[in-house]
């Protein structure tokens, strides 16, 4: 058995599938004579392999899907006698080894295709450089996995999965994922809580011999691997997997019902969201709306940010799926690990503390503005509320609503349709709290974002696992820094919400009712459990524990004024 | 040699998806079939080359072959090049 941190709940049942990382190393040693018709024959032999990957890829696509036809180019590509030539002979005649002389090829074709100022074809750039770099994956003998052929009922095991990847993961078929990083607020961890799917992170399963297709059973209900159970370990599983069914299937009657403590305090409880297809299962859970809509995740695998016309279809398209319910952007929020592929980021030595968020969008005003204006656009056909991530203080405020102003004055002077929109900040900094106070005379609504809150609050990396269990978001500071930010929204009449990782813990997510939130926003996985549990509790009491959970320095005898509540 | 000048009339031009529909028509005739657009010159066969024409909407192209089929290829590529989007 091994041990994990399990970031959503359910039990898998699977068999095994290792996630190879790929190697795109280059080799630029001087090829000597002796080797070259070997290095041709590798260059070859790694093609073909290629080549067989991309039709097997192919078979099982409808021969009218883009996906088909973007295969086939690139197999057109692959079988270019033209390319093919040009590679053999960078081997023979520059002494390159295979993966250089490919890189040589391909980067030229690449930087030819950008040259012809075409924005079509720079984006195919970057689909030749791609492909170049699967071929001398390829040559190094690492093509690894098709993605295409993973069968049902998967446990994927890999070192790590980015938010890219994970997008593109055949989710039908995956029962679980393990990854060997990653912890409970890593942006996998929300990935894969959103998808339903039973996660392990930090999981370090590499020092069992896992081979592919062995048996494994993922038990994120206690955060544990098991390697080729035996069947009374199968059946005792089994049986625990049924009684989670049973209860997941009685949260279900919670689903259309609106939520109230049992002496009528109402409770408004939104969804995290970062796509457009997860806001059609919102009335799966009868959420309240839209807590938090994630826009960079949806530009995450794209070539180029979506232009004003796209973002306002967007977002026009999501106000029509909501009918009206409660819709909360959040503008991109780029930097730190959430990098994109079409926009170039400068490396920082520390990016978490470097140029994220807001201060990113206020460095490219233009990517404020396409945004602003789509959103201003969109809001005329229903209720928007827009929030900005990682301000601190005032003097960002002054600068938002210049820009809110400008484009206001550009879309009057265009003669555009546009409307009111709610503004509001998400809270994670420090400072942020600290200065709440001056800022809130422009705003509508703050979000307490407590992911963010407790990294910067307790200078803890929250991708860094070894930290998780030491510096929790539920602990006395943290806690200390959402009752002040309660507090001082309050008196000012301002609506606050939380929509960080805590709000999505059933145990904790009725004390922060207690404490006074007007809203939580939770992943849509967690919605029906904390439905559940608020609407077992009585307000009077939970003010009470709030007072109560707020008085304890440490967090270990916070943990245990949890569970002697529940 | 049979030759035939026309304009790319595709919305974004001669892009990868309708360029790899060319090459695949081109395999099926022997003789080879060049494509000359912006003072470049390229095989009609070959998606690496074309696509660094830039076949761009509006743009004048000269299609040539010699030997077997050369009328039929010309034809069939600038009925291709104009048609497809």
């Amino acid at each position: 058995m091994i041990k994990g941190i399990a970031v959503s709940s359910g039990i898998a049942f699977g068999q095994a599938l290792k996630l190879q990382p790929y190697d795109n190393s280059l080799d630029y040693r001087l090829l000597p004579f002796s080797k070259i018709s070997e290095e041709q024959q590798n260059f070859r032999d790694a093609l073909q392999e290629l080549v067989e990957s991309l039709q097997d890829a192919g078979k099982n696509l409808s021969r009218e899907s883009d996906n088909y036809q973007l295969i086939e180019a690139d197999l057109l590509l692959l079988e270019d006698e033209e390319l093919i030539h040009q590679i053999i002979n960078s081997i023979r005649e520059l002494q390159f080894s295979a993966s250089a002389a490919v890189e040589r090829v391909f980067e030229h074709q690449a930087s030819e295709l950008e040259s012809l100022n075409d924005d079509y074809l720079a984006s195919r750039a970057d689909d030749v450089r791609g492909l170049g770099k699967r071929l001398i994956s390829a040559i190094n003998g690492t093509l690894g996995l098709d993605l295409s052929k993973l069968q049902n009922d998967t446990i994927l095991l890999a070192q790590d999965i980015t938010p890219a990847e994970f997008a593109i993961l055949p989710l039908k078929r995956i029962s679980g994922i393990v990854l060997q990083t990653g912890g409970l607020n890593s942006h996998t961890a929300i990935l894969a809580k959103a998808a339903g799917i039973p996660a392990l992170l930090s999981c370090h399963y590499q020092d069992q011999k896992i081979k592919n297709g062995d048996s494994l059973i993922l038990d994120a209900l206690s955060g544990e691997l098991h390697v080729k159970p035996d069947e009374e370990l199968q059946q005792i599983l089994e049986e625990k997997y049924f009684q989670e069914a049973i209860r997941r299937q009685n949260l279900l009657a919670f689903k259309d019902k609106p939520v109230y403590t049992t002496d009528h305090h109402k409770v408004t409880l939104l969804a995290n969201v970062g796509n457009l297809n997860e806001i059609k299962h919102l009335s799966d859970v009868g959420a309240d709306g839209i807590g938090l809509f994630r826009t960079e995740f949806m530009v995450m695998n794209a070539k180029k940010i979506p232009d004003e016309q796209a973002q306002y279809l967007l977002y026009c398209n999501a106000l029509q799926s909501l009918e009206g319910n409660i819709f909360t952007i959040r503008t991109l929020d780029i930097g730190a690990d959430k990098e994109l592929p079409s926009l170039s980021l400068d490396s920082e030595e520390n990016p978490a503390l470097g140029l994220r968020g807001i201060r990113y969008c206020l460095a490219h005003p233009e990517l404020l503005r396409t945004q602003l204006r789509a959103v201003l656009r969109a809001s005329y056909h229903g209720p928007i509320r827009l929030m900005f991530p990682m301000v601190n203080h005032v003097e960002e405020i002054d600068q938002i609503f210049a820009m809110v102003a400008r484009c206001e004055k550009e879309l009057h002077e265009e003669e555009m349709l546009f409307g009111e929109v709610s503004y509001g900040i998400v809270v994670e900094t420090p400072a942020a709290v600290m200065n709440l106070d001056s800022m809130l005379d422009r705003l509508d609504f703050v979000s307490i974002g407590t992911n963010d809150l407790t990294q910067y609050a307790m200078a803890a990396d929250r991708t860094n696992p070894s930290l998780n269990k030491d510096y929790p978001s539920f602990s006395p500071a943290i806690l200390k820094l959402v009752k002040m930010t309660i507090d001082t929204a309050k008196s000012n009449n301002v609506r606050v919400a939380l929509c960080g990782e805590l709000a999505s813990d059933p145990q904790i997510a009725p004390i922060l009712v207690g404490m006074g939130l007007d809203e939580l926003s939770v992943s849509l996985g967690s919605m029906l459990e904390i439905k559940s549990a608020i609407c077992q509790c009585e307000y009077k009491q939970l003010k009470a524990k709030a007072k109560e959970i707020l008085t304890h320095n440490r967090i270990e005898s916070l943990q245990a004024s949890l569970s002697e509540n529940t | 040699m049979y030759e035939k000048s026309v304009t790319i009339t595709a919305q974004h031009g001669i892009h990868t998806r309708p360029a790899a529909l060319l090459v695949k028509e081109a395999k099926n005739f022997q003789c080879d079939v060049l494509v000359e657009c912006n003072g470049k010159q390229a095989s009609a066969k070959s998606l690496f080359k074309l696509q660094t024409l830039g076949l761009h909407n509006g743009v004048q192209v000269r299609v040539f072959a010699q030997g077997e089929q050369a009328k039929a290829a010309v034809e069939k590529v600038t009925e291709l090049l104009t048609t497809l989007s």
